[in-house]
């Protein structure tokens, strides 16, 4: 009984649907449209996002010797950044770093013919994997290694981080606050649009109440219509996105400075979770655009 | 069965109805009467609770529908069939999808709302009408379907708002026979109409309004 009656509804729910097709299509082009500008949005913020944690990431340290560096040294080193998330790119002896800077001023390698030794100190450099943003490893790091017997100095560009740190903070905050907006701007536009769908049906519903329908009766199918345009509205708004991504990827190599910018388009769980949303926001604007009219 | 105790109903300053108490026994066959504006189907509204009294109370069924909960009345007004002098039928709904909404609501299994249906069709001689839309009747036939989702789940009571208002005289007869036949079976039968052709004769109780008060 239960089961043949929600079936009822559910059958309900999409011949209404079938017969209301024009007030429905008006209904679900607003909601692409207004699913569309918050899922590009989001993918936009999102690689944004990705690309500058990525920057934050491949942060290169210089440690710089007193000398030839011996292999204690090094083992040393190395026995402390095995605790570390980094990887050692490799050692720059000093005769390695004079023939690098040689070569760096090429012409004018002259200059470097006066001096009696070599000048330059021995480096190992090493990138950090974690996320900088999230501790004070490099400052700490930094002062591990000074403390090694042997280790002159050791560098990274601080300015570098905080830049990073400051651009992520700033992509965030505008991130939450214009993504909320626009989830907010989606979310009344759809709920109008579902009220007006149920105002153009409000003889049909008193009719319905009128002849002893319960709310609930009356509310179901309304609310399951609301959630398959929902579930629509974000599925279209998807597929245009990912259309529009393949074309505009295929064609345009996006490039920032020297860093090629890869668009990734939004992850599987990320897609489940907006038609979930899209879903929930149709449920959402149809139980309280009923709510309201039911007050009437 | 329906019982009012100094029920007042006012819209902003219009008062529509005044100080009505009264009473229909079941099985009961009754005109309420007088002319345009008289607040007979505010007062057929109150019965069926699309309207609540300003003041005073109406009983139907046992029940207060001043303080009636949703549900409550759902379930009471399954009891009771309306014939609305407007129809309320539903446009792009079936004359057979239109008469089963009544069944539809009560969880009724879809076999029997099927036979049903039928079954009333056939006494209110709208067999071959089925698959017409409301649109595509006559007044005539427009009556007989909202007379027909009125009284396929066999009410207790059938309130009937100016039935024969847009008939002629042939069909008028032949709605009056209808609505006596439906009495005939045990139905609380009450009818509105301005018109005195079809209380001429009547032996049935009838009750007068003028401006909102009973004469």
């Amino acid at each position: 009984m239960k089961t043949s009656f929600f079936r009822h509804l559910v059958r309900q729910a999409i011949r209404n649907i079938l017969q209301n097709r024009l007030v429905h299509l008006i209904g679900l082009g607003t909601m692409v449209i207004a699913f569309l500008v918050f899922d590009a949005f989001l993918l936009a913020f999102l690689n944004l996002d990705s690309w500058t944690r990525e920057q934050g990431r491949s942060l290169t340290m210089s440690i710089y010797f007193k000398g030839e560096p011996k292999s204690s040294v090094i083992e040393d080193i190395r026995e402390l950044l095995l605790q570390y998330p980094v990887s050692i790119t490799k050692l720059i002896s000093k005769d390695e770093a004079m023939k690098s800077l040689k070569k760096q001023l090429g012409d004018r390698a002259g200059l470097l013919r006066g001096l009696e030794e070599n000048p330059l100190p021995a480096s190992l450099e090493i990138i950090l994997l974690r996320d900088v943003r999230e501790d004070s490893l490099p400052y700490e790091l930094k002062a591990k290694l000074e403390g090694i017997n042997g280790v002159d100095e050791v560098q990274y560009s601080r300015e570098w981080i905080e830049r990073v740190r400051s651009i992520m903070g700033a992509v965030e905050i505008v991130g939450l606050v214009f993504g909320g907006l626009l989830f907010l701007a989606a979310l009344f536009i759809i709920t109008n649009t579902i009220k007006l769908t149920i105002y153009s049906r409000k003889d049909e519903i008193e009719i319905l109440k009128l002849v002893g329908a319960t709310n609930r009766f009356v509310k179901i199918p309304f609310i399951i219509e609301g959630s398959i345009q929902g579930f629509l509205g974000g599925l279209i708004a998807l597929t245009i996105l990912f259309l529009l991504y393949m074309a505009i990827t295929a064609k345009v190599d996006l490039r920032i400075g020297f860093a090629s910018l890869d668009i990734v388009f939004i992850s599987p769980p990320f897609i489940l979770v907006l038609l979930l949303m899209s879903t929930l926001t149709g449920f959402v604007g149809s139980a309280v655009s009923l709510g309201r009219f039911f007050k009437l | 069965m329906i019982r009012l105790y100094h029920v007042y109903k006012s819209f902003g300053a219009n008062t529509a109805l005044v100080d009505i108490s009264m009473t229909v026994e079941k099985g009961e066959f009754v005109f309420v009467t007088g002319p345009s504006g008289a607040g007979k189907t505010t007062l057929l509204k109150i019965i069926f609770s699309a309207e609540k009294p300003t003041s005073g109370h109406a009983l139907v069924s046992g029940r207060n529908l001043s303080r009636i909960k949703d549900r409550e009345l759902s379930l009471l007004r399954r009891k009771i069939g309306v014939v609305f002098q407007d129809f309320k039928l539903l446009p792009r709904r079936t004359v057979l999808e239109n008469v089963a909404l009544s069944l539809e609501v009560t969880g009724v299994p879809s076999p029997m709302i099927r036979k049903k249906v039928h079954q009333t069709l056939r006494n209110l001689a709208l067999v071959g009408k089925e698959e017409y839309y409301p649109p595509q009747l006559s007044g005539g036939e427009q009556q007989r379907v909202a007379i027909a989702r009125a009284i396929v789940n066999n009410p207790l009571i059938l309130l009937a708002d100016e039935p024969t208002g847009n008939l002629d005289h042939d069909l008028t007869v032949e709605i009056m026979a209808l609505l006596r036949e439906i009495h005939s079976r045990g139905t609380t039968v009450i009818v509105a109409t301005h018109s005195q052709e079809l209380l001429r004769g009547t032996r049935r109780r009838i009750i007068t309004l003028s401006r909102g008060r009973m004469v």
